[in-house]
Parts: structure tokens; C-alpha cells; sequence
């Protein structure tokens, strides 16, 4: 398995570095006017259910709450960066949201909506100790960017024990 | 939940009282402005440059790319702080995205959000300098002076407020190994102890550039463009001819189709935009660089962090940031030996924690939790002096905006490797429980004995090693020829007559600690001699 993602990454890979941005202009955009297209929104859902496992609510109506409201402040999140970083963003969640990205990139072999967070867990930890920078780079945008999002909403701070700003 | 000021608002007073402030909400930019010097940058350097040159009678115009923000605005609240405050939303990160940097952009620059760490520049430092630069006038006695004058100014002083947990465990723990701390002295009037130092002083206690030297220009007539780029100096017979400039909107993206709406034609120009903007700015422009300088030696003091969980609270986020620090592991071994280390207790806030933990779902859960209790050691390491720790180099993008390449090399991560050692020996000194070094392969360790075993095998790699930097350095590094260096001793460009450059992208090599009163310092003196050059009054900071 691990052996195979491999080897299909080295396909990828290769052709990303030798077509740039043509391949990656076939696929969806990540970012659609400077927020989660469909795609977007899919693969962060997904990855924000195995990387929050534990801190969000643990399902129904308010994991799926509570998941809108991560999107929103990713979508918020993403707004603030600069050009070059969005225009990367928006590649990488390209990628992920394609069958063949999230296969190789991610190792993930079920859409990001249908897997377990057994099997996402098994693809992050995959793409996190992964020899390949490309995977690292992938998951540590993934975990930044949703653990940043996640906390900076006042509500979600109780988990932490951190009372908020003295009043003054 | 948002918490407001309601304390006195000197930016607001200063608006209402007619200062001349154009650019985003104050105004449009018109297309040309004429003054005597046109500065890039409000930070540290852009600040002192600004009160001198005032002072001395100059017409001065200060180019600012972020937004003016102040008291009023900053509800301690890491979600509107980053955004409005940082560069690139503190999400500013090295072309491998192997380190994360944090550095400010706004008016003020990075001292409206540092953690008002104030050391003066170290003395091996300066030697290095003299021996490997031909700095020979940047000897400790010929700076003490101007040292003193930034000192008092900007209220720099022992800080007497005893230190919080999270400064106190490095104290006791470095005791009980027999490892000198010390205080840090800080740049504040009549703190009030918060913590929030890292998203704008809320109640104008911290005496950043914001509330001190730009007040100060804008006081004696000094004009401040914000939310307006600098893009590109036009260059020609060996001069700057004039500065161009256009409008950014909140993200740092073009607000304008014409990115160089604004030509700003000055008798003398000051680049004073931060390391990274700085080379990025004459690059851009075209600059020349006959020996391959420009953007090179691109300093960070990469920082790696150790987690220690305390039997007792911590509350990392409670009263002021980096009180107490260690030099130790800086004087174990020569300047241009293996890479040295200073310590220190940063503040902890939710979305710098969460997304500084390294790992996911329920273990990171439990992270979390343990979040009051967890006491934060970083170490930045001290990097310019080794061949192996040459620093990185500033490069464009296909949009003109700065990258980083940083290459974390072996001799750097075996320091991190050391660092991790050094730091976990003294949290389990202090009591902890439980030790986690910041690495993705790393596991919560029960014992020194343990945590020493799994450290000494950890594979120190980028992208496995959580590195972040606060301090950016070099890459227009001064020299006392035109060959090792981009300025002179005295910051003009060693090719350009009319430019200056007067930040922390001038020192050749780190500093070696946290590095905002070397650039007070040091270009206190630089400003001063530029007044003179210009025919101005003779003046002194403060």
C-alpha cells in the first residue's frame, strides 16, 4: 500500500514538475474568488474531521455545526493571505480534491466525504513522516491552517482551559 | 467577547489633531510627493530614522505597506491581531516551508508586536564583525552612547515585576543544574502585566515605534503613507531618482491596476523595510550588485520549542512574555564553533498553540487539555558565524514578492538536536512531568534518562523539526569594503550615493539575541550621521 502511493506520488510528482501549472489548471481550482470551492470545502471537512478527532463534538448535528463553522473561519483564514500563498493553497486543494491527488498525495483511497476517520488518520500520519516534502508540506498546510482556525473562535477555548483576554 | 480599549488612544488623538496620514481609510495618495527623505518601513529602524530626521528640520515622507492600527483596535484577540498586524498573516513561511515566520506589518512594524526583549548587541558579535567585516567602528564603547539614548527613549529597563510561571520555571530549573538566568529588561511604561504584548500593546505600555518615534515625526510635520507598497526605486547614474509606490489592499494584494501609482521624488532615500522587504525592494528596483550580496546572508536565529507539562498551572498566556533567558548554551563553546543557543519563555495563546503542537486527533486532544499546565522553552539559535550557517537568501517570485530560501543544514539541526537536550533537562529540572520536544516523531518522555535516549536518536530533519523564526537579519549586510558587504559602515549603499539602509538587514551575521535594541542602537548613530550628511540640525534620540 504504502509502497504503491509511492510509487503513484513519483507520477504525480513528476508530472506537476514538468507540466507546472497545466496539469493543475485541468483540475478544479481549490479557491473559487477566495473561497473553499466544493472541492476545497471536501478536503478540509475531511482532514478537519481525523486532525480534530477528539476536540470537536464527537457527531451528528454538532460535528456537522460545528464543521460549517470551521469552513467559515477557514474561508475567513484564507482571505487574509497573500496572492502567491492563496494561488498555492488552491493547487494543493486542487490535488487533494482529485481522485488521483488525494490517491497519491494523500494515500487516501475512499473520497474525502466517505472515509472513516480511522482511514484519514492513516493518510495524514502517512503524508506527516512521509520522505517526501511535497506530503510533509501538504500536511503540515492542512494541520496549520485548520488547528489555527479551529482555536481562534472564542467557544472553542474552554477545551484549553484558557479563560480569554483580562478585561481592561 | 471581544475586548475593547477604553483607554486614552494616542494614534486617534494624534489623527484628530490634523497629522498627515494618507493611504487606505486616511485618503488617496497622491500620484507625486517631493520631500527631503522618502523612508520605507515604520519598525524599528524606519522609527528612530524618522524622529531623528524630523528633528533636524527634514521634510521626511515614512512609505508604510500595512495598516495603521492602534490601542483601540487591539482586543488581544490572536484572530485580528495576525490578519491586520503580521506579514502574510503570520503565516510567512521559507520557500520549503520548513520555518514559520513571524514578523510585523503594520505601522510600528514587528515592535508593535514583539515581545519587548531588549538586549544590546553582544560584544562577541561585534568583534566578529570588526574581524570578519571590516566593521571597525562598531566597537561596544564607540556604540555605547547611542545605546543609552535608544534605552532612554524608549523606557528600556530591568524589568522588577516578578516573572510569571512560565519565565519562573526556566529560572528554577536552570538553578538546580547550576545554569545562570537572568531578567530581561524590557521597553515598557507602566505595564500592566497582560501577556497580550504579541497582539499590539492594548494599552500603549509597550514603547514600540507606534506610540513613540512615529508620534514623534508626525508631531514635527513628518508625512505617513500607509497601506501604500513600496515597489521599486528608479534608478539611474548611480542614484535613486525616485521612489514608486501603489496602494495594497488588507492581504497584501495590488489595490490598484497600477501598482506604481505613486512617484515619491526625495533628495535621499532610506530603506528601512524589515530583511526580507529590504533586498526584496532592491531587487525589484534592479539594484546593482557587483559581488553578489543583495539578499544573501539572510539571517533567522531558527528557533525550535520544547513542551514540559508541570504538575501545576502554568498559564503561559498570564503577565509579560520572555522576562527571564539564558545565555549559557551561547558561551559553551567559541563564536564560530558549533551553533549556540539562547533561551527563553515565549507567551502562549490558543491559535499560536494549536498550531504549533505537532500531531492530530486524540493525542493532540489530549495536548490540548494539558494546555494550562504546559510550559513552552524555545531556543534560537545563533546563526552567521560558521561557514555551515551561512543563512538564506532573498529571492522574487513571478509577482514580485519576497520567498525565502533558508536551507536548514546539518550543522544547524545538530544544534536543534542540542538545544532539544538542553531544554528538556531543565523542564524536568523544574518538575515536569512529562517532556515533549516539538518534532513529529517525538512522544511525551517520563524521565530526563528517557527523553535524553529518544532526543540523541531523533532524525533532525526540516519539515520533522518544528522550526519558526521571530528575527530577520541581513541580507544588505554591511561591510567596511564593497566587496563583503551591500552598505557601508555608515548604511549608504555601497553602490547607490542617495540610499540608505537603516533596519536589521544590514548586521552580516545574527545577533545573537533578540535583536530590536541592536537596530535601535545601531541605527541611532546611522541616523544621526545621515542628519549631518543632509544638512540638517544636529540631533540625539530622545
Amino acid at each position: 500500500m504504502q509502497r504503491r502511493s509511492l510509487l503513484a506520488l513519483g507520477v504525480v510528482s513528476a508530472a506537476v514538475l514538468a507540466v507546472g501549472g497545466g496539469l493543475i489548471a485541468a483540475l478544479q481550482p481549490g479557491l473559487r474568488e477566495v473561497r473553499l470551492s466544493a472541492g476545497g470545502r471536501e478536503v478540509f471537512s475531511g482532514a478537519s474531521r481525523g486532525l480534530l478527532d477528539g476536540s470537536l463534538p464527537s457527531g451528528g448535528a454538532a460535528l456537522e455545526r460545528a464543521l460549517e463553522a470551521l469552513l467559515e473561519r477557514i474561508d475567513g483564514l484564507i482571505a487574509a493571505l497573500p496572492p502567491h500563498a492563496q494561488s498555492e493553497l488552491s493547487q494543493l486543494l486542487a490535488l487533494l480534491a482529485s481522485a488521483g491527488g488525494r490517491r497519491a498525495l494523500a494515500g487516501l483511497s475512499d473520497p474525502w466525504p466517505l472515509a472513516s476517520v480511522a482511514d484519514i488518520q492513516q493518510a495524514l500520519q502517512g503524508m506527516r513522516v512521509s520522505g517526501l516534502s511535497l506530503r510533509q508540506q501538504a500536511y503540515q498546510a492542512l494541520h496549520d491552517i485548520v488547528g489555527s482556525a479551529y482555536f481562534s473562535d472564542p467557544q472553542t477555548w474552554g477545551l484549553l482551559g484558557y479563560p480569554g483576554p483580562l478585561k481592561i | 467577547m471581544a475586548v475593547m480599549s477604553s483607554l486614552q488612544d494616542p494614534i486617534r488623538d494624534g489623527l484628530r489633531g490634523g497629522w498627515k496620514v494618507m493611504g487606505g481609510p486616511h485618503g488617496e495618495v497622491p500620484p507625486r510627493i517631493t520631500c527631503d527623505v522618502a523612508i520605507v518601513g515604520s519598525g524599528a529602524g524606519a522609527g528612530v530614522t524618522a524622529e531623528l530626521l524630523a528633528k533636524a528640520g527634514l521634510r521626511v515622507v515614512i512609505v508604510e505597506e500595512g495598516p495603521l492600527k492602534s490601542s483601540a483596535d487591539f482586543n488581544q484577540q490572536e484572530s485580528a491581531a495576525y490578519p491586520s498586524l503580521y506579514q502574510e498573516s503570520a503565516a510567512r513561511k521559507t520557500q520549503d516551508k520548513a520555518i514559520n515566520i513571524l514578523q510585523g506589518r503594520c505601522v510600528g512594524g514587528s515592535t508593535t508586536v514583539n515581545w519587548t526583549s531588549s538586549f544590546r548587541t553582544p560584544v562577541a558579535t561585534l568583534d566578529y564583525w570588526r574581524a570578519h567585516f571590516g566593521l571597525d567602528s562598531f566597537g561596544k564603547d564607540a556604540l555605547a552612547p547611542y545605546f543609552a539614548q535608544a534605552e532612554r527613549r524608549l523606557s528600556i529597563s530591568p524589568w522588577l515585576t516578578p516573572p510569571n510561571e512560565n519565565n519562573d520555571l526556566l529560572r528554577r530549573g536552570a538553578a538546580k543544574l547550576g545554569i545562570e538566568a537572568a531578567a530581561i529588561a524590557r521597553n515598557v511604561k507602566g505595564c500592566w502585566n497582560l501577556g497580550s504584548c504579541g497582539m499590539g500593546c492594548p494599552t500603549n505600555a509597550k514603547q514600540s515605534m507606534l506610540v513613540t518615534t512615529i508620534p514623534a515625526a508626525l508631531d514635527l510635520g513628518a508625512t505617513l503613507l500607509v497601506e501604500t507598497r513600496a515597489e521599486r526605486f528608479e534608478l539611474a547614474n548611480g542614484k535613486v531618482q525616485a521612489l514608486l509606490c501603489g496602494p495594497v489592499k488588507a492581504n497584501g494584494a495590488p489595490a490598484s491596476t497600477d501598482s506604481e501609482a505613486t512617484s515619491i521624488v526625495a533628495r535621499h532615500y532610506v530603506l528601512a523595510a524589515g530583511a526580507i522587504n529590504s533586498p526584496a525592494v532592491l531587487l525589484r528596483s534592479g539594484a546593482p550588485d557587483p559581488h553578489g550580496r543583495l539578499g544573501r546572508r539572510t539571517f533567522l536565529h531558527p528557533v525550535v520549542m520544547s513542551a514540559g507539562f508541570m504538575p501545576g498551572k502554568v498559564e503561559g498566556w498570564a503577565g509579560a512574555p520572555q522576562t527571564i533567558y539564558t545565555d549559557h548554551f551561547l558561551e559553551t563553546q567559541p563564536i564560530d564553533g558549533p551553533i549556540g543557543f539562547k533561551l527563553e519563555a515565549p507567551p502562549m495563546h490558543p491559535v499560536i498553540f494549536a498550531s504549533s503542537v505537532v500531531g492530530f486527533g486524540k493525542e493532540q486532544a489530549a495536548l490540548f487539555r494539558k494546555f494550562a499546565d504546559t510550559h513552552v522553552l524555545l531556543a534560537l539559535m545563533r546563526d552567521g558565524f560558521h561557514p555551515q550557517a551561512p543563512g538564506g537568501q532573498v529571492k522574487l517570485r513571478g509577482d514580485g514578492s519576497p520567498a525565502l530560501d533558508y536551507p536548514l543544514t546539518e550543522f544547524v539541526m545538530e544544534g536543534a538536536r542540542r538545544a532539544m537536550l538542553a531544554m528538556a533537562e531543565i523542564q524536568f529540572a523544574a518538575g515536569a512531568k512529562q517532556v515533549l520536544p516539538v518534532h513529529e516523531l517525538a512522544r511525551p518522555y517520563e524521565s530526563w534518562t528517557q527523553a535524553k535516549q529518544a532526543i540523541e536518536k531523533l532524525a533532525m530533519k526540516p519539515l520533522l523539526t518544528k522550526v519558526v523564526s521571530a528575527h530577520v537579519m541581513g541580507g544588505c549586510g554591511a561591510a567596511g569594503d564593497e566587496k563583503r558587504g551591500v552598505t557601508r559602515p555608515d548604511g549608504i549603499h555601497w553602490q547607490l550615493d542617495n540610499l540608505s539602509v537603516h533596519d536589521g538587514s544590514i548586521f552580516p551575521t545574527s545577533i545573537g539575541a533578540n535583536p530590536q535594541l541592536s537596530i535601535y542602537g545601531i541605527v541611532n548613530r546611522l541616523a544621526q550621521g545621515l542628519a549631518k550628511r543632509l544638512g540638517g540640525r544636529d540631533v540625539i534620540l530622545g
